[in-house]
């Protein structure tokens, strides 16, 4: 079983040769550090201090806008090929359509390890580079490694799925595309609707949340229980989206 | 002869539609068993449904002296290897890393490689991209795959479809081979009556999902009843001649045809006809072509 599995990974990264996909959370990520930069460069010495709350607060609303579209563009480019060279109806005999689709899951999710794991890793860097006064909480750095995810890993199988099901992969483009704003959007809409939108989940479990004073102008972040009964009803439902997504997969007919 | 695949009232229905209609396959061992039918007469579903890439909606198949059920179904396709519609293949790898994925999944040694490329004759193009192959060498490539572990069976959709006439006849002559080089039985479909007719040793005929005729290729032929044709310098003529002498004759595909083989009574067709002094050309026994076998079995004209 083990091997079998073992040698289902073996077959997908071989499969990947040549597809250069680790640019593609690589890009995100010097796009996530360049606007770190920014931010960081532009704000007041005395802010500095609560700068790793800063970024607890404002990396998962950077995530909401951006992982969306990256996902998509990771499943697009490791299921196209089996779209194309019209693969399946020889993988099936070869593996379990299920097993099939855990490998291939499991070999993309690993770009989002990779990428949230680079992430965790810049905020310790930036705080090293511009000297945050306050002290890192490492749960809060857990509790947003957590959170970015199993929502990218949950928004990975919704697209996973659109890109196996799909003949062209425009329409997995397109709605990673519209999930980055519609997820953005959902940050504004009332709660209960924004429980359905699963691009918006990024920034919905803050462990710090944000106080802005029209009057002084004055922008202050302070740390907030992470809601983990909340959380943990959320990866629930995540792992039964996974299991609903295997089975429209397998269900298509090869 | 033990049967490879033997196949029980196997039904596939999509809504009220019957694609496969309670099919009884018999593939013999060390065979190549042309699946042969008319386009959309339910071949690939029958093919799919042999190596469980959709599920019956009845019956049950037997491979390789094995059930097929859900669990066992990859142990069995093990010993098999598959070429199905179009061929399968990763356009961004080159021909041998294509391979290489496909020994990962099958879990055999690398070196099977060399092996089945060289069977198929493609060692030279081995590392060129296969996006850059043409047709006939990506159905090349997909029958290298099919033949990675050296399987007890292959299962070929229409194998030749897009190539060029010396594709065909390379690809022909590949299958042809396997099952005495290499032991390996063979089931091929195609709607070319022809090419079933230089391949196969065996036969099934399917139309409309229905098994209209399963057995040997010669026994086929033998259902091809040789006919007698009668060419005259007046051909209405000559066939009232014969009717008035009550000979059995007709006009088939605008010639005078006997439908007696005897040989008196061809004899006493000709003396009718030079008595009548109606001037007889030729005299010539034609064999019954496939299509016209197929003519006869479905008791309709099809596009072959």
């Amino acid at each position: 079983m083990i091997s079998s599995v073992i040698r289902q990974l073996s077959a997908e990264r071989k499969k990947t040769r040549r597809r250069r996909i680790w640019l593609v959370p690589l890009g995100f990520l010097s796009f996530d550090a360049l606007w770190m930069a920014w931010q960081l460069s532009h704000i007041k010495a005395g802010e500095l201090a609560d700068g790793y709350l800063m970024l607890f607060y404002q990396l998962p609303i950077m995530n909401t806008i951006v992982l969306p579209l990256m996902i998509a563009v990771i499943a697009s480019r490791l299921n196209d090929m089996e779209i194309k060279g019209d693969t399946l109806k020889l993988l099936y005999t070869l593996q379990q359509p299920s097993s099939f689709f855990d490998c291939k899951y499991l070999s993309g999710v690993k770009y989002l390890f990779f990428f949230t794991a680079g992430q965790c890793a810049m905020i310790l860097a930036a705080g090293q580079m511009w000297g945050f006064k306050n002290p890192l909480k490492i749960p809060m750095l857990f509790c947003h490694l957590a959170v970015t995810l199993s929502t990218g890993m949950i928004l990975f199988a919704i697209q996973q799925t659109l890109s196996l099901i799909s003949s062209s992969q425009i329409m997995p483009l397109v709605v990673g595309l519209a999930g980055s704003f519609l997820g953005l959007f959902s940050l504004f809409f009332p709660a209960p609707l924004a429980r359905l939108v699963p691009w918006g989940y990024f920034a919905a479990f803050p462990c710090v949340k944000m106080d802005w004073d029209v009057d002084t102008r004055i922008t202050c972040f302070y740390e907030t229980p992470f809601p983990l009964h909340a959380f943990l009803a959320f990866a629930a439902a995540g792992i039964i989206i996974y299991i609903l997504c295997r089975t429209i997969t397998q269900k298509k007919e090869v | 002869m033990s049967s490879v695949i033997m196949t029980d009232s196997l039904t596939k229905q999509y809504g009220k539609k019957t694609v496969v209609d309670h099919l009884d396959l018999k593939v013999p061992a060390g065979s190549i068993y042309g699946f042969l039918g008319p386009n959309g007469a339910g071949k690939s579903t029958t093919l799919k449904l042999l190596l469980g890439l959709i599920k019956p909606t009845g019956g049950s198949i037997r491979i390789l002296g094995r059930e097929v059920n859900p669990k066992n179904r990859l142990d069995i396709l093990a010993r098999t290897g598959s070429l199905i519609e179009s061929p399968a293949y990763y356009g961004h790898l080159s021909g041998r890393e294509n391979l290489r994925v496909i020994c990962t999944l099958k879990d055999v040694p690398v070196k099977e490689i060399d092996r089945v490329l060289g069977i198929v004759r493609m060692t030279g193009q081995q590392d060129k991209k296969v996006s850059h192959y043409s047709l006939g060498m990506k159905q090349r490539l997909g029958l290298a795959a099919a033949l990675l572990g050296n399987p007890d069976l292959l299962l070929l959709d229409e194998p030749t479809n897009g190539l060029d006439p010396a594709g065909i006849q390379e690809m022909r002559n590949l299958v042809c081979s396997l099952p005495e080089q290499y032991g390996i039985t063979i089931i091929v479909s195609s709607h070319l009556l022809s090419e079933i007719d230089q391949m196969a040793t065996h036969v099934g005929i399917i139309d409309q999902g229905q098994l209209i005729f399963q057995d040997t290729l010669s026994s086929l032929h033998e259902h091809s009843k040789s006919r007698i044709v009668f060419s005259t310098d007046d051909d209405k003529a000559a066939l009232k001649v014969l009717k008035q002498a009550n000979i059995p004759v007709g006009i088939s595909e605008k010639r005078l045809v006997l439908r007696a083989q005897k040989d008196a009574v061809v004899a006493e067709a000709a003396a009718a006809l030079v008595h009548s002094g109606i001037g007889v050309l030729r005299i010539y026994e034609q064999q019954m072509s496939l299509e016209d076998i197929f003519l006869q079995l479905t008791g309709k004209q099809v596009s072959l």
